[in-house]
Parts: C-alpha cells; structure tokens; sequence
C-alpha cells in the first residue's frame, strides 16, 4: 500500500473528504451525461455565484457544531437581516456604506447573544437557539408580513460581479474559508474550539477560557449569517421574514455531510466546503433535468443520512 | 477436553495495523473460575468480544457446549447462555431494580402486557438467589456501585447461565463488596457455571482463580493452575521482563525547605470540611481514604476548579490568589485528574495536541501556532515519557489506558515545575505501565517538583511516598511518615476516625 493511501486511512478526516470529492465527481460526470448545458462555463459560473449563502451559514454552523452546540438560529437571523437591508437601503439608498457594517455587527451581536445565554443559563444550545429563532422571526413578522423594500442598483450588481469571468461571491467564499480553516488549525481560540467541543471540562481544567470560546462560536455563526445575508439581499433585492427558514437545517447539510460530527471537537472547514458544493451541485442538477423542488427536499434529506450513516460505519 | 463450557482455538482478529488476538487458544471448564490476566492491550477485552458474541474473528475456531458455533451477535451469545458484565455497567439508571434485571424477559400477564407484580416477584426470587437483599423497586441511581453491579449479575441469572465474563469487577467496589463479589462467584462456580474473571489486581486472583491464562501482545503466553504459578512468574510472564523493583528508591533524607504548598483548615462544600497539609519541593506526599473521604475535591479546591469556602492555600509562601485553573497553571500548577477520559484528555485529538493544550501560548508566534515547534515539542515529551505512538499525529482515543496517562504526564510535567497533583494516577493501568510511572513520578519530585498524590491503592501510597495524609470525612485525621508509614497505621487511622464520628453522632443522638 502506498504511502499516501496509509496515511488516508489514519486519517479518517481525510477520507471523509475523499468520499465527499469522489461523490462531487461523480455527480458531475452524471450531470453531464443528464443535460448537454449542465457542464458549460456559463452552468458552472451560476452554480459558484449559488453558493456563497449556503457557504456562509453552514461555515458559520460549523464553526458551532465543532464547539460541540447546534445552532438553530440562523434561518431567521438571516430573513430579519434581508428585510432589516432592503426596508433601510429602500429607505435610504445612499447608506449603504453604513447599512452593511450595522447588518453584521447586529448579527454578531444576536449570535454572541445566543452564546452568553447557553454559558450563563446553562441550557442546551438547541432550546437556546430555537427561542431565540422563534423570538426573531416574530419580532420579524410583526414588522413587515410580506416581503417588500429595494436596494440600489449599484449593491444588487455585487451579487452578480465577476472578475475574469469568476463571480466575485465565489471568490470572497474561498478567501473566507481559507481565512476560517487557518484560524481553526493554526490559532489558540481556533484550536480551542476543538477542545472545547472534544471535551468541555477537560478544556476547562486546561485552563482554556470555555465560556468565551463558546460565545465566540456562536457570535461568529452570527457574523456569517450577516454576510450571507447581505448577498441574499443583493440577489434577490427584497427582504422577506420568510426566506432564511429552510436555511436553518440547509446549514447543517454541508456540516455533517462533510464528515464533522454533531458531538463536537472532529471535523473541518475543508469537508463543509465540499459539503457545500456537493449540496449547491445536486440542486442545480436536479433543477436542469426539471425534478421539482419538493423532491429535491427528499434528496436532500436522504443524502444527510446516507452521509452520516457512512461516516460512522467507518469508525466502527 | 470436550467438557469445555467454551473452547478457543487458533483464534485471531486482526484490524489495520494491529493484531489485538493472535492464535489464542483458551477454554473454560464447568465449575471453573479462570483469571485472564495480562497488561492493557494484550488484547482480554477483544478476547471477551469475541467469546460474548460482540467481536467477529478472522479466523478461529469456538466450540460451545461442544458444539462449533459462530455468534452473529451478543443476543445470539446471551441466548445461548454466556454472560459478560463489562466495567461499565449497562443499567437503566432510571429505572428500577426489577425493571433493569428483566430487561429483555419483562414478564407477561393478562393480555400480553407486563405484569408489575410478576416482575418484583421475579427479580426478587433472583436476587434471593444471590443472597443479596437489595429492593427490587429502588432506582439503580439510588444504589452503590457495589450493588448496582449485583444487579448486573443477576441479569446473567435470568436465563440459563452458563459463561459468566467479568471484566474487573474490582475496579469499582472495595473491601467488604469485594467479599460479596467473590462469595456470589463462589457460589455459581458450585453450581457448574464456567467463569471468565479478568482483573489487574494479582491478590485477587490468587484469592479466588482456579486456573489463570496469562495474555501478551495478543498471544497466550502462559496458562496454568494457580497453584502452580507463583506471582512473580505471572508479572515477569505478562510484563515480559522482571521486576527486581516495583517502587523506586524513597528520598534519602526528609525534605527540607520550605513549603510549595501549604493548605491550613481549607473548606470547600461538604466534602471539605477541615484540611491542612503541606507540600515541600521534591517530595512525594500521598493523599490516603476511603473513596468519597473527599481527596479529590481537595485537589480540585487547590487547583482553582471548586470554590473555596475558608482556610488558606499558600503557594511558595503566598496567599495563592487563584480563583480559575488557568491561573494554577499560570503558578506551575499541574493536575492529572481521576477520570482521564472525562477530564483530563481530548480523546479525539491527536498527541502532539493534547499535550500542548494548556500551554499553547508557548507555541504561538505571530498570532499563529507554531506546529513544527508543537510537533518538536510533542515529540520530545513523547520520548521523555516512552509513550508507544508511531507519531505525535495518533488520536489519543486510540492510545491504551497506560499509554494515554503518559500522555498526561507529558503534558502536565513540562508546565507543573512546582507542584503536580495526581488523582489515581494508575486506575486502569496494567503492571508494567504502573511501575513506568510511578519512576516517572520520582523522577519529578527528584527535579525538584513537589508531589501531590491522591489514591485509592494503600501499596501505591506506602511504596511511593515520602509522607502520608489521611483523610476521613472531609477532614485530614493524620499524618504518617518515615518508618511509621505503613499500611496498617494509614488504615487504621481512616477507620478509627469514622468510628469515632459515628460515637459521638450517636451520643448526640
């Protein structure tokens, strides 16, 4: 046996990945032979503009789930962000300078709200979280029922911007989980995360500073949920109270399908990645061949299943 | 021999890279208690797996009750009447008694629901049985330990027993329940029950084994009557080398200077009612009790992890003003916890990790962690403290019990230049890791750190320390040391202490 194929089998990681990169693979191939327009530049170049909202939720989501959390917030985080963005900018389109910076710093702010609440009330982060989705998303509601605002035009290109011929979302998404992957391997709060989620009282009795790297985690899913929302509201020009809420569980997809487990402390960026583009792929294939969207659900559905089941059969 | 209850043969499993069973051969006759005996990662557990049906071998043969078979699973084991009881329990504690006994046999009345009054019935016949007199409506978390493992054997009683494998029942109970233990197994021995016993603890086996086999590195190395085998050959057998020496040289001379550590009538919740002990630099000093005495809620207490209710904890003369462990850590504190796999490591990550988790802004440069000085770093503790890894990038869940403490060695030792305490530092740990460890220990306190060691085991704490505290009831009650130090003295203080509480509770009475 070769070296490397050794040291992929060490690593269960890797091969969690491998699995995840030969499916993408496959499924490419298969689109191809399904619809003669599914492997043009101008298919693919679409598909990449699709994924920096998916992208930042599940990256946000993972950052949460590695720390050993869940965290369910996110769908209504980021419809109250799209219609907070497009009621403002509607309102007053010159401040969009302003706008973007206020969008992300409350998103902070509610997912840092989110993790001081688990840290100080002691409660699992799965009530946590549902309360306060529940709580946004009528707080949401009873501001605006039906989607409605605008934005300028100049921020509606920023959806749809290439550079030499790559969309500029895409390229922000890869920098972003460079950026994400480094912290999470090369830095203490980042490794912290990992201890924190392998181990919550062993960290504590390293010394590591738990309870801030608990809210850290969620304050930074919070941050991710106001990028992805600050494209959704550029690609769609409205806000919508509705819109985030399959993003909730969309955002776990790409997280456990990418081989990090739901108990904490084992997983990476990396595999949300593939994850995210495996999921954003199947779609957009599903979509070319005219199956409907209920099914796409379906699958959607059976693939995280099938992903975990193949993850954990393997570590028996 | 075709009046074997079980017979092994040429067994061998095999998984990437390890062989845990290598052509074993064992079998255990009627009425016979057989000791498997052999260090952490000889491979008894896989052998348990495989004869209760859990674990599938490569290649091999078993005959039960003479006849070949295959287990497709542990329910097909069980069904056919092999009964393992693993170190961890697998109860309900919810539950009750009688619900945990019949578990997969709830009895049933009219209508084909479950019969309340037939399952207390039932499982109070069975406890009755064991001689045992244990509610059958208590909730298994109302139980000690020692009776919630009575409950497990008679789960074994429900059906038709006729394998029980227990794997060290002992690491849990103690003194009298050890008794209890023995005196059931006794029993079911008389009754023709073949019994598998896997311990650690050599007495034991001597006090109750017919015949011990004895495993290495996945392979039998020796199998005999145990009359017929003499301790010393059953470590020099097992270790695969002799022991002249299971506990380094004590100091020279007592001590001198002053005190690292000096706690003055510390309270700290209601298992630290009254303590008071010192530690000076270069020196072992054992922490001795019953289990719930409250040794470890000390050691938490003085390492920032319990909040402090009164009396003084002085570092290097010092009021120490810690409030968290990681000011402790800050100070040159160390703490290598009781349960390692709770609290001490993070079994999913690698080596080189744990051992630098609380000292990773010694490796940080830039804002960035420094992994090839991490990886350096990592691999000299790993040589320092000989753990057996190919490589710092070896998941620590994947390490034995005794390779898994030294990692926690590793990593304690290069930041605790002051004082180390050690919670049970060998629970778990074959022979031949325990005696690495306690000459890592010396080796310390000969560098000058002082030593704190909380234990369970009296042999440890006479053979290794230079000074003894005995705690009672959340009180220190005494201090042994020097030629007074012995088993008998540290006993005899614990337990005259309780009796002397438990007077004066009933005069008050």
């Amino acid at each position: 046996m070769s070296a490397i194929a050794m040291d992929i089998r060490r690593n269960r990681l890797m091969m969690s990945y491998l699995i995840v990169a030969v499916l993408l693979v496959v499924l490419a191939v298969a689109g191809g032979f399904l619809s003669d327009r599914f492997l043009t530049w101008r298919n693919v170049g679409n598909l990449f503009q699709q994924l920096i909202v998916l992208g930042m939720v599940s990256l946000g989501q993972t950052f949460v789930v590695l720390m050993g959390g869940i965290d369910l917030a996110i769908g209504s985080l980021v419809s109250a962000l799209t219609v907070f963005l497009a009621n403002f900018l509607e309102w007053r389109p010159d401040l969009v300078w302003l706008a973007l910076p206020l969008a992300l710093v409350a998103a902070t702010a509610v997912g840092a709200l989110n993790g001081l609440l688990t840290v100080v009330l002691r409660v699992h982060s799965l009530i946590v979280t549902l309360g306060m989705s529940s709580v946004i998303f009528g707080g949401t509601l009873m501001y605006r029922k039906e989607p409605g605002g605008s934005v300028p035009r100049a921020f509606a290109d920023v959806a749809y911007a290439k550079i030499a011929g790559i969309p500029v979302s895409a390229i922000i998404l890869v920098a972003i989980f460079a950026l994400a992957g480094l912290w999470l391997q090369r830095t203490r709060s980042g490794r912290s995360i990992y201890f924190v989620g392998g181990d919550r009282e062993a960290a504590r009795l390293n010394g590591l500073p738990v309870d801030r790297i608990v809210v850290l985690a969620y304050a930074l899913s919070g941050l991710c949920a106001g990028i992805a929302a600050i494209f959704l509201t550029a690609r769609t020009g409205v806000g919508d109270p509705r819109i985030g809420a399959a993003l909730t569980l969309q955002s776990v997809t790409p997280v456990v399908v990418g081989g990090t487990i739901l108990a904490g402390g084992r997983g990476g960026v990396l595999g949300t990645f593939l994850g995210v583009l495996l999921v954003t792929m199947l779609n957009n294939l599903l979509n070319f061949v005219n199956v409907s969207s209920y099914y796409q659900w379906v699958i959607q559905g059976l693939i995280i299943i099938i992903a975990v089941g193949i993850h954990t059969s393997r570590r028996r | 021999m075709s009046s074997s209850v079980i017979e092994l043969s040429q067994i061998e499993k095999e998984y990437p890279g390890v062989k845990p069973l290598d052509k074993v051969d064992f079998a255990v006759q009627p009425g016979e208690i057989h000791a498997l005996l052999g260090e952490n990662g000889a491979g008894k557990s896989t052998l348990i797996r495989v004869m209760g049906g859990a674990v599938k071998p490569n290649s091999g043969a078993i005959t039960y009750l003479g006849k070949r078979v295959s287990w497709q699973s542990p329910k097909a084991a069980r069904a056919a009447g092999i009964h393992v009881i693993h170190q961890e329990l697998a109860l309900f504690p919810e539950l009750s008694v009688a619900e945990n006994i019949l578990v997969d046999a709830q009895p049933r009345g009219r209508f084909g629901l479950i019969s309340n009054r037939a399952r207390h019935a039932r499982a109070a016949e069975i406890l009755a049985q064991l001689g045992v007199s244990i509610p059958t409506h208590a909730r298994i978390d109302e139980l000690p330990l020692a009776d919630q493992q009575m409950v497990e054997i008679a789960k074994a009683l429900v059906g038709k027993v006729r394998l029980l494998i227990l794997d060290e029942p002992t690491a849990v109970i103690a003194g009298h329940e050890v008794d209890l233990l023995f005196e059931n197994m006794r029993r079911l021995r008389n009754e023709g029950v073949g019994i598998v016993y896997v311990s650690h603890r050599l007495e034991e086996i001597f006090e109750i084994a017919d015949r011990v086999t004895i495993l290495k590195d996945g392979q039998v190395v020796g199998t005999a009557p145990v009359g017929e085998i003499s301790r010393e050959e059953m470590i020099t057998k097992m270790v695969g080398r002799r022991l002249s020496q299971i506990y380094p040289a004590r100091r020279a001379a007592p001590a001198d200077g002053p005190d690292i550590l000096s706690v003055r009538n510390l309270r700290a919740g209601p298992r630290v009612r009254d303590v008071s002990l010192s530690v000076k630099a270069g020196e072992i000093v054992g922490v001795a009790g019953m289990v719930g005495s409250g040794r470890t809620e000390v050691a938490e207490a003085i390492f920032g992890a319990r909040a402090v209710e009164g009396g003084v904890i002085e570092f290097d003369g010092k009021p120490f003003p810690r409030r968290v462990p990681k000011d402790a850590i800050a100070g040159g504190l160390g703490f290598l916890t009781e349960n390692r796999k709770d609290e001490g490591l993070f079994l999913g990550l690698p080596i080189s990790a744990n051992i630098m988790a609380p000292d990773l802004q010694g490796i940080t440069k830039y804002g960035l962690i420094d992994r090839s000085r991490e990886r350096v770093l990592a691999e000299r503790q790993i040589d320092d403290f000989s753990v057996a890894t190919p490589s710092p990038d070896v998941k620590v869940g994947n390490l034995s019990g005794g390779n898994q403490q030294k990692v926690l060695f590793s990593r304690w030792s290069r930041i605790a230049n002051r004082l180390l305490i050690l919670d049970e530092p060998t629970r778990g740990v074959d022979i031949g890791a325990k005696v690495e460890i306690y000459r890592i220990v010396r080796r310390l306190a000969d560098s000058g750190v002082g030593v704190l060691m909380i234990s369970s085991e009296l042999p440890e704490i006479v053979g290794l320390s230079d000074r003894v505290f005995v705690m009672a009831q959340g009180r220190v009650v005494g201090e042994v040391e020097g030629d007074a130090l012995g088993e008998e003295a540290i006993m005899d203080l614990a337990v005259r202490s309780i009796e002397r509480h438990k007077a004066t509770a009933e005069e008050i009475a």
